[in-house]
């Protein structure tokens, strides 16, 4: 075999691999839509080609555009990779909370078209249509670039720089911080009630597939040593789309499995047919872009995880044991599920969490672990459970809150005190505005008027991760499960302050984050244990029963270490027997310091579990009291009938 | 005074054209729940289409006829085959637009495969001009902008006094409880591919008529404009449609009377951007809440 050829096939297959793990790291693992992925890779490529060349004037000046610097390999795929990531910045308008994933995507689409046609028709800056070309390859000075073994080199040079890329993107995906981007995937809302940022989240995405996209730019131009519009026309764009689909969305390995199916693979098959001049002449190409086509609708449609799917992370942990620390004595205020409840909650009797020694080392004491399922910064709150919930201290606040939907009052001026350690029920017919309620209490909707006060700050303007972040977290009346999850991941994803949850300490390694990462999973082993889904933990979440994933979703709420709890229905579908022992529980976390808001329809819950309890109706407080008490007000009856 | 009438002239065509094909846009938006890029893609089919019969003879205005037909049943077609499948499985509405972006390669390459990459034109007159201190407009531009006013007030009258279009704006805004209050919503859907169809093909086939000379790829950047008329009057608001089709319209062609015609296109992207990052409810939207 003709070994230009194979350097040829090498080259393109490093620096589409390259491309396509960039997208697979955007689309498939982080769900950001790239539709204008080549406009980084162009980038690239150019801002390679300016620093690499000489200033215009040279060569008889046949070509004009900006630059021509002259600077030695490797500043030109230095500087592609910075360019490819920093001209990510101004995108990041288009991917925040507010934008459909689908219309930012459409506006990337179109961004990158037009950008082609300035590049096409506005000569002085890139040379325009006719691009640029002549760029000096890396290094030519020193060497021959004609010379086999110098192509061999540059060859072994970009299947480094590919297998590098497959290194960093794996680091990445495999983190912590690789999981909060799968969630944010699988469902943002969710991810930023849980106190994810997603435009920080998404931002970074760009600038990293940015920076990768770039420097394939780099490394193929210093190969072909041409650059014109006519190599990235937006529909490049959707070839690498093709690849990554086929290839398998978020597994990074078939992401370079489906760039050399896709992008090489097409190249040299249209090689081998037969040229024929009875032929149109744009026949070969059209029909290209057809099979592209196709090959992206029948693989969504036949087999939409591609050809390696994404795999499942089994991630095993030990569950927490209180085994050399002395149960807590308190007497079990709930009766059931004694010795769990008795380990994982703390009580007012309990210990000081510092003096509990326990063999688990760098786990953390079991005490501390424990007081973290029940919210550890409530554990310097004194004695909560011995007043009486009309004097605790209020620890949520809504203040004249109204939400509108198109003229629609939803809420109409409703004032609401939360108090530390109580579990407050909320009551009211069908559009009485309970989940709304919770959503501005939680930042998932903004208020159209009034205030939201919590532990006593102005919290209205924060946004709903911010929320999260301080401890005031919410769950979903629809099942908000992350599905590609599995339980277990779902659990973890939750977990506040692991050091792993930044690009920064993902990029540090497993080394850096395995401490919070394993302390983690024992705290959620040691849940599951609890509320019996132990069996499951390696299940995906979005394979679950009905009730079992509203209980993934309490238990994925309580490793957020929250202070205050918003439930909206959490026992909806869920088994009587099952419903009473998540009651016991929050009943015994309220009793450790845990304050919980929650919404439900089963009035019998509320009798057992709630004091007190509110009772909306048409956007307002209608009542408050226990059930009791608002059983004998004719209003409350009348609205739940009438409703 | 003379360049802006002319420019003004041209501006009203164009924005005639993005009219019909942002309103077939916005209500397939709208009411099927598809964000369907291959739009400009079945637009050039059926511009295509004529552009066969047209050469073979056919009165060009025949082929319109004809194109308008072709295109209703195809995207009628294109749903029952490719979207509807989709969306019975409940594929993610980011599924759909990239499903979309195939069938966009599919049908625009497909018609290139089979026209070859040549550019071709309509065989017709353009009949007697009117020209009054620059501002001149043939008598096809006059059709044009004639046909455009009908459909606007088609669709003002199908949208608020027919059966079929209520039942099409309550498809739009509650799919589920639509169906519960007993409307078909199969049929509307259906109904609406159909209409927006052939919305798109008679926009394909006038759009031709205004390039003059058009190829496989020619709506790759009229797709642009029809997306920032859309996105300026707020998707699936079609009246928001027709007000970001005037506006997108004139922008365009006033503007490439002062600056070089190929980045005409610049404003409608800027425009399309400031609504997706600013206000992606459109201008007769409600406020981003």
């Amino acid at each position: 075999m003709n070994s230009y050829y194979l350097i040829n096939l090498l080259i393109y297959a490093a620096v589409d691999a390259m491309a396509c793990l960039g997208l697979s790291q955007q689309f498939g693992v982080a769900g950001v839509t790239n539709f204008g992925f080549i406009i980084f890779q162009a980038a690239g490529g150019y801002t390679a080609a300016i620093l690499a060349l000489p200033a215009d004037s040279a060569n008889g000046a046949f070509q004009s555009y900006l630059g021509g610097w002259n600077l030695p390999f490797p500043i030109p795929w230095i500087g592609a990779a910075v360019v490819g990531g920093l001209i990510a910045l101004p995108f990041t308008f288009l991917v925040g909370r507010r934008l459909r994933g689908d219309f930012a995507a459409v506006g990337l689409l179109v961004t990158a078209v037009l950008l082609n046609l300035l590049a096409t028709n506005y000569r002085p800056l890139l040379n325009g249509d006719a691009g640029l070309s002549l760029i000096p390859q890396p290094l030519a000075g020193e060497y021959n670039p004609q010379s086999a073994g110098y192509q061999w080199a540059l060859t072994a040079v970009a299947v480094a720089a590919c297998a590098a890329v497959y290194l960093l993107v794996r680091r990445i995906t495999e983190s912590p911080y690789g999981r909060s981007l799968r969630a944010m995937r699988d469902n943002d809302t969710v991810a930023d009630s849980l106190g994810k940022n997603l435009l920080s989240l998404r931002t970074t995405m760009l600038v990293v597939g940015g920076a990768i996209a770039g420097l394939s730019g780099g490394i193929l131009i210093s190969y072909i040593t041409t650059w014109s519009p006519a190599a990235w026309g937006y529909a490049e764009t959707v070839v690498l789309f093709a690849a990554v689909i086929i290839g398998g969305a978020g597994n990074h390995r078939g992401a370079i499995l489906g760039a050399i199916l896709v992008p090489v693979g097409f190249e040299e098959v249209t090689r081998y047919i037969p040229t024929s001049n009875s032929l149109p002449p744009n026949l070969i190409p059209s029909l290209q872009w057809v099979a592209i086509g196709l090959l992206i609708v029948s693989f969504l449609w036949v087999r939409p995880q591609g050809i390696l799917p994404e795999r499942k992370r089994v991630i095993r942990a030990e569950p927490l044991r209180p085994a050399a620390t002395p149960a807590p004595a308190a007497p079990d205020s709930t009766g059931q599920a004694e010795a769990a409840t008795a380990s994982a909650v703390p009580r007012p009797a309990a210990p000081p969490p510092g003096e509990a020694v326990s063999p688990a080392g760098t786990l953390g004491s079991v005490s501390t672990a424990a007081a973290a399922v029940g919210g550890v910064r409530s554990a310097d709150v004194p004695g909560t459970g011995q007043q009486a919930p009309g004097d605790r201290e209020v620890v949520l606040q809504a203040v004249d809150v109204v939400r509108e939907f198109g003229g629609v009052r939803a809420v109409a001026g409703v004032s609401l005190s939360v108090r530390r350690g109580t579990l407050t029920g909320l009551i009211g017919p069908n559009g009485a505005g309970k989940s709304t309620l919770l959503a501005m209490l939680a930042g998932t909707l903004p208020v159209s008027a009034g205030q939201i006060r919590y532990q006593g700050k102005d919290v209205t303007g924060l946004p709903a991760y911010r929320r999260a972040r301080l401890g005031l977290i919410r769950t979903f009346q629809l099942a908000s499960e992350f599905k590609k999850l599995t339980v277990m991941e779902n659990l973890l994803s939750a977990v506040p302050r692991n050091c792993g949850d930044s690009l920064r300490g993902a990029l540090a390694g497993p080394r850096y984050w395995r401490g919070d990462e394993e302390a983690a999973a024992a705290r959620a082993a040691a849940l599951l244990e609890r509320f019996g889904l132990e069996a499951h933990a390696s299940s995906y979440a979005g394979d679950l029963s009905g009730g079992q994933r509203r209980m993934v979703e309490i238990m994925r709420a309580l490793m957020a270490e929250p202070l205050v709890l918003l439930l909206d229905e959490p026992m909806a579908g869920v088994h009587p027997a099952l419903a009473r022992k998540i009651g016991g529980e929050l009943v015994a976390l309220a009793a450790g310091g845990l304050t919980v808001l929650m919404v439900e329809h089963e009035l019998a819950i509320m009798d057992e579990f709630c004091d007190p309890v509110v009772a909306m109706a048409e956007g307002a407080v209608l009542a408050q009291g226990t059930m009791s008490e608002l059983r004998r007000r004719s209003d409350v009856v009348e609205a739940y009938l009438v409703g | 005074m003379t360049v802006f009438l002319a420019s003004v002239g041209f501006g009203l065509v164009t924005a005639s054209v993005l009219a019909i094909a942002a309103v077939g846009f916005t209500l397939q938006f709208a009411v099927t729940d598809v964000l369907n890029l291959a739009y400009g893609a079945v637009m050039i089919a059926g511009a295509f289409l004529a552009y066969v019969l047209n050469s073979h003879g056919v009165n060009i205005w025949i082929g319109l006829v004809v194109a308008v037909a072709a295109c209703a049943a195809g995207s009628v077609l294109l749903n029952a085959c490719v979207y509807a499948p989709f969306q019975r499985r409940g594929a993610a509405p980011i599924t759909m637009v990239i499903v979309s972006l195939g069938m966009t390669l599919i049908i625009e390459f497909g018609v290139q495969a089979a026209a070859g990459g040549t550019s071709v034109s309509y065989r017709m007159s353009q009949g007697p001009s009117v020209t009054a201190d620059g501002f001149t407009l043939t008598a096809v531009q006059f059709v044009v902008i004639g046909l455009s006013l009908l459909v606007m007030a088609g669709t003002y009258t199908l949208l608020r006094y027919t059966r079929l279009g209520k039942a099409m704006r309550a498809t739009a805004a509650n799919r589920m409880l639509a169906r519960n209050c007993g409307i078909r919503t199969g049929r509307v859907i259906t109904a609406t591919w159909a209409i927006s169809g052939g919305l798109c093909g008679l926009a394909g086939v006038v759009f031709a008529m205004d390039a003059g000379s058009f190829d496989a790829t020619s709506t790759d950047l009229f797709l642009v404009l029809i997306l920032a008329a859309t996105f300026l009057g707020g998707p699936g608001q079609a009246y928001g449609a027709m007000l970001g089709a005037v506006i997108i319209g004139l922008a365009t062609e006033v503007s490439a009377a002062y600056i070089t015609p190929s980045y005409k296109y610049v404003i409608a992207f800027v425009a399309l951007l400031v609504m997706l990052g600013v206000r992606p409810t459109g201008l007769l939207g409600k406020a981003a809440g």
